[in-house]
This record gives structure tokens, C-alpha cells and sequence, in this order.
């Protein structure tokens, strides 16, 4: 098995604007995914809706499209169903954070099984670029025209407000960490998120000043740096895992 | 053997008869003795309690998909946020059953009085075109038999089914020997998730690529499904008549509000539609044939009237018992002073 049985060529190319961070995170996923030799047929991704949202339809496994915010509660229904599944939740922060979060809360502290890739991009990328609720203060959008007033929702803090969890925080630049974080959420039993920081070139970047997808990319390496033994809560700066299999500290 | 039993457990019960495995609810009033019932059948049900309405549907659809039959339960507030749900299902021809049982609305309303006001949202509550099966049965012994249909229904047609109920019936001890209601549970007709290249989506999508732009092509799909729906539902036309030879009326009455006014037979003819949408046509003509006057009996404002009317092309009379209280006098009284 290599990564590129877990793609759907046939649905190539995809809907995702030139420059875009979602393929490259959709591809290392793949990665991971090979490198475990997980059988398609033990494997069912499902994803929200948005930009992400549309990247369940391009794993060569039985996949799941749902509605806004509820790819979780779909794939905790899915995993509950069948235990021997492998099931993954891939979307992005305004579905997974915004419209889905009531979700993430409760399901992450019910620790399903589950895996979650979030791309995060910090703007409603498909509906042309309003502000999200992981977009930094101070930052313009079409729904925050003077900046968002608004500190962005700590993620990091939702998930690891519960006793047992796994959270990691990886960038679409550093893909050898990613795909680290990705393979070692996958082989975690309980609930793991991986917060990819990723960009929206065409419906944030440009209005921000960015002239194309490697301007961001770029902007991601200059701004974070993996970390291998966090102290404490990840800082702004850092990627990393936060884990704890439920004892007590 | 006979016993007593109440609405809402007929309906755990009939569901854990037809097979289902998986059930997803969150707590509301009238409704929230279908969860208790099932919390004690973790033996032979998966039970989640969600942490909201919205969560238990998609649970129930995620769960459908991987295999098995599935069930959420309701009453009108947590009916409107499911119908995101009950789309999502439509669309990706998703079997589950979704049991309101209705209170008096709208919003949250009078929570703990009975109401027939889901009617019209039951067979149009999510947006856009779709074709819904909706069964309402009357008696605790209907519940039971019914719920199972709906779970058969379900499976016949791949889509959500709508059982509704009323705080009245669902509240309603009956003794009833549930053993001896003949019903013959459906196999699944969905082969589960991991077959390997599936792709459920709730875009307009043909064979799993979404066809976004192509009017031609969502014509195409509409007048398959609907024809799949209405085709299914010929095996699901659930209904009772009691001709009175002597009566000018007919009374059309379903749900307790049926049951209510039953001893009115004497007097009228009454036809008791359990299958409410799609909406029994041929049933509705040959009982109004012969009847000079037809009166609709319901606790809305007129939902159910307004079908029948669409149907029979006359002028259909109705009463409408607001508020969440009942009486057989009172219906009495208003049907001499129409």
C-alpha cells in the first residue's frame, strides 16, 4: 500500500485554490495512513462543511460528507456502531470549532475514539473570507471590517480541560512533525485532535497583503517552532503534544 | 402474557422488536421515558445520552451508516433542531427512524400538554423538496406495532421516518399484550461502512461526485427519489374507517385526538389515518364518498384539514382543539353548533 491508494484520483484535481494548505495536510494524511498500512476497508473518514469539509470525498475509503459542524456526533455514531472501524474527522475550525464546537466539548470529554484533523486557517474560507472564531484579534475580515475585537478560541485549552486527552498543534509547513503528530494521534486510543495551522491565501491572505501561497507558507516557518518537550500548555509559538492518559497529577 | 404499558415504552419496545441496535436521544418532556426505558437495554442497545438534539441525529445517521438500525427520539423544540438532520438523511438516503413525540409549541410552549402541531413540520420541517413517511398511531398497542413499521419503512425506502406521537398518548397506560401484535421486522437493506470506496454526501452527488451546477441532473435525482418514496409508501397506507350508514359526516381524527372521539360513531362515520404523509389519497375519497359534511378534528389549527382539502378538491370543515386540553363534550358541543 502506498499513500496513493488512499486517494481518489479519479476526483483529481480538487476543489482547493492554487497555493492552498488543505492538500498538502490531505496528502500527509495519506502519508501517515500508508506508513500504518490501515486497510481502507477498516477506515472512514468524515468531514464537516467548508473548504476541509470537502476533502472526505477524496479518501479512497467509505467517507462521509455531513452538515455544517456535525462531522463529529456523525463519526462518534459511526465508531459507536462499529468499534473495529478506524474513524477520522477531517475539517476545519469554523466547523469543528464554531458551528461543531458544543460537539468537540462533549465528545472530546466522552473520549471517543476518534481522531480529529482540524485545518486551521483562521477565516470561513468557502463562504469568501468572514471572520472565524479562531481568527486573531485585530485582524480585518468581511464580517470584521475594523479587526476582530475577539481573542481567538484556545483550543488547546477546550481539549486539555479533560482529565485524559491528546492534543497536538502542527503546521502545514513542518510536514515531518505533522506527520509524526498524525500517526501518533491515530495510534491513540481515545479522543486525539490535531490542530494543523495552516492559511487561506485567496479569502485572507491577499486582503492582508500576501501576494501568493508561499508568502504564508513561509509565514508559518518564521512563526512556529516545534517543541519535543513542552513545558506546560503549548505557547503561542509552539507545536507540539499535550497528552495525559487520565492519572490524576 | 397482558400488562400495563405506556406510550413511550411501547415505542423502546417496539424499536428493541424491530431490531434496532443504536439509540441517541437527549432529555425532553414528553419524551424522555423512551430514554430511560432503553438506558436499562444496554444489553441490547447501544445508548448515548448526546449532549444535544442535533448531536443525537447525526449520531443516529453515523450509526445507521456503519450498520445498524438506529433510532432518536424527541418532541417539538428538539424536532426543530433535528430537521438538519432529517435532510442530511433525505439526501444521503440514510435509513433511521426519528419518534416526536408533540407538545404544545410553538418554542417551548406548554411542555407538559399533549398536541397534534408537529403535523405539517413532520412532512416539510427541513428545507428544500422531499418526500417524508410520517406514521402516528393511537394506542399504546399502536405504538409498539407501528414504531416497528416505521423501522420497516425505513428500511424499505432508505430514509428518515417520522413516528409521531402526543404528551397524551405517550403518557397512556394501556393493558396490552404486546407478544401478540403480529410484526415482521425488515433485514437492513445498507451495506455498512467499510466497503472502502463509498462517499456519503449531503451535496447533490452522483455516485459519490458532487454535481453542484447541474439543474438537469438534480431534476433527474428529485423524480427518482420521490418516485422511490411514494412507491414504498404504497406498502405502508396504514388506516381505519367506521361507517356509520346513517351519518352525513364524516369525522377524520388521528392520534389520541381519535381516540377521544370514538364513542361518536353512533353518530358519525370516522376515518383514523395512521399513516399521515404521504397522505392517503384513494382512503380519503372513498370515505368522503356519500358524506355531505367533512370535519377535521385535530389539536392544531387546521394542519391536517388543509391536506385533506388539497386532496378531496370540497370544502372540508374543522375543529381545532387548541391548548392542550381534550374533551369528548367539547368536541360534542362545537360539532352541533357547526
Amino acid at each position: 500500500m502506498t499513500y496513493k491508494d488512499y486517494i481518489k484520483w479519479h476526483r483529481m484535481p480538487t476543489t482547493w485554490c492554487p497555493g492552498c494548505a488543505i492538500g498538502t495536510v490531505f496528502k500527509q494524511v495519506t502519508f501517515a495512513l500508508a506508513d500504518m498500512a490501515i486497510p481502507r476497508e477498516e477506515l472512514v473518514v468524515v468531514s464537516g462543511i467548508g473548504c476541509s469539509g470537502r476533502a472526505a470525498g477524496y479518501f479512497n475509503v467509505d467517507s462521509i460528507h455531513a452538515t455544517h459542524g456535525r462531522a463529529i456526533p456523525v463519526a462518534e455514531g459511526v465508531k459507536r456502531a462499529n468499534d473495529k472501524l478506524k474513524v477520522i474527522v477531517f475539517s476545519g475550525d469554523g466547523d469543528l470549532a464554531g458551528i461543531g464546537g458544543n460537539h468537540l466539548i462533549h465528545s472530546s470529554r466522552r473520549d471517543v475514539d476518534l481522531t480529529v484533523v482540524c485545518i486551521n486557517n483562521g477565516i470561513y474560507g468557502m463562504t469568501g473570507g468572514q471572520m472565524a472564531p479562531t481568527t486573531p484579534k485585530g485582524i480585518r475580515t468581511l464580517t470584521s471590517p475594523y479587526g476582530s475585537p475577539y481573542q481567538p478560541v484556545n483550543i488547546q485549552g477546550l481539549i486539555t480541560s479533560n482529565r485524559r486527552h491528546w492534543y497536538a498543534r502542527a503546521s502545514a509547513f513542518q510536514v515531518l512533525h505533522l506527520q509524526k503528530m498524525l500517526r501518533e494521534a491515530i495510534e491513540w486510543k481515545g479522543f486525539s485532535f490535531v490542530e494543523v495551522m495552516a492559511f487561506c491565501v485567496e479569502n485572507l491572505g491577499r486582503r492582508l497583503g500576501y501576494k501568493n501561497g508561499y508568502e504564508m507558507l513561509f509565514k508559518l516557518k518564521q512563526d512556529y517552532k516545534p517543541v519535543y518537550k513542552p513545558e506546560g500548555p503549548l505557547k503561542e509559538s509552539e507545536l507540539g503534544v499535550m497528552k495525559n492518559d487520565g492519572q490524576a497529577s | 402474557m397482558k400488562r400495563l404499558v405506556f406510550g413511550n415504552e411501547a415505542v423502546a419496545l417496539g424499536a428493541l422488536r424491530a431490531g434496532m441496535t443504536f439509540f441517541a436521544a437527549y432529555p425532553i418532556t414528553p419524551a424522555s421515558e423512551i430514554m430511560h426505558v432503553l438506558a436499562e437495554k444496554e444489553s441490547q442497545t447501544a445508548f448515548v445520552h448526546a449532549e444535544d438534539e442535533i448531536a443525537s441525529i447525526h449520531m443516529a445517521i453515523g450509526a445507521s451508516l456503519a450498520g445498524r438500525k438506529a433510532l432518536t427520539s424527541t418532541s417539538g423544540p428538539g424536532f426543530s433542531l433535528k430537521q438538519e438532520g432529517i435532510g442530511l438523511a433525505h439526501m444521503m438516503e440514510v435509513p433511521l427512524v426519528v419518534v416526536d413525540v408533540q407538545r404544545v409549541g410553538p418554542s417551548t410552549g406548554m411542555p407538559t400538554l399533549p398536541s397534534q402541531g408537529d403535523i405539517l413540520q413532520a412532512a416539510h420541517g427541513s428545507h428544500g423538496d422531499y418526500t417524508a413517511i410520517v406514521l402516528y398511531p393511537s394506542s399504546v398497542g399502536e405504538c409498539y406495532k407501528y414504531t416497528i413499521e416505521a423501522f420497516n419503512a425505513a428500511e424499505d425506502s432508505r430514509s428518515p421516518v417520522i413516528l409521531l406521537l402526543d404528551g397524551f398518548l405517550a403518557q397512556l397506560s394501556e393493558t396490552v399484550d404486546l407478544d401478540a401484535i403480529p410484526v415482521i421486522p425488515k433485514p437492513r437493506t445498507l451495506a455498512p461502512l467499510g466497503q472502502g470506496q463509498r462517499h456519503f454526501t449531503g451535496l447533490l452527488a452522483k455516485d459519490g461526485t458532487p454535481r453542484t451546477k447541474n439543474p438537469g441532473y438534480y431534476r433527474e435525482w428529485h423524480a427518482r427519489v420521490k418516485a422511490k418514496m411514494l412507491e414504498t409508501a404504497k406498502s405502508y397506507r396504514f388506516s381505519e374507517f367506521f361507517r356509520n350508514e346513517r351519518a352525513d359526516t364524516l369525522l377524520i381524527a388521528y392520534g389520541i385526538a381519535s381516540r377521544v372521539i370514538l364513542p361518536l360513531r353512533n353518530e358519525y362515520s370516522i376515518f383514523k389515518p395512521v399513516t399521515i404523509f404521504p397522505i392517503l389519497d384513494d382512503e380519503l375519497r372513498a370515505a368522503a364518498a356519500g358524506h355531505k359534511r367533512i370535519v377535521v378534528v385535530e389539536m392544531n389549527d387546521g394542519q391536517y384539514r388543509g391536506e385533506v382539502q388539497k386532496v378531496l378538491l370540497r370544502e372540508i370543515l374543522g375543529i381545532p382543539v387548541l391548548g392542550g386540553a381534550i374533551s369528548l363534550n367539547e368536541i360534542r358541543e362545537r360539532l352541533h353548533d357547526l
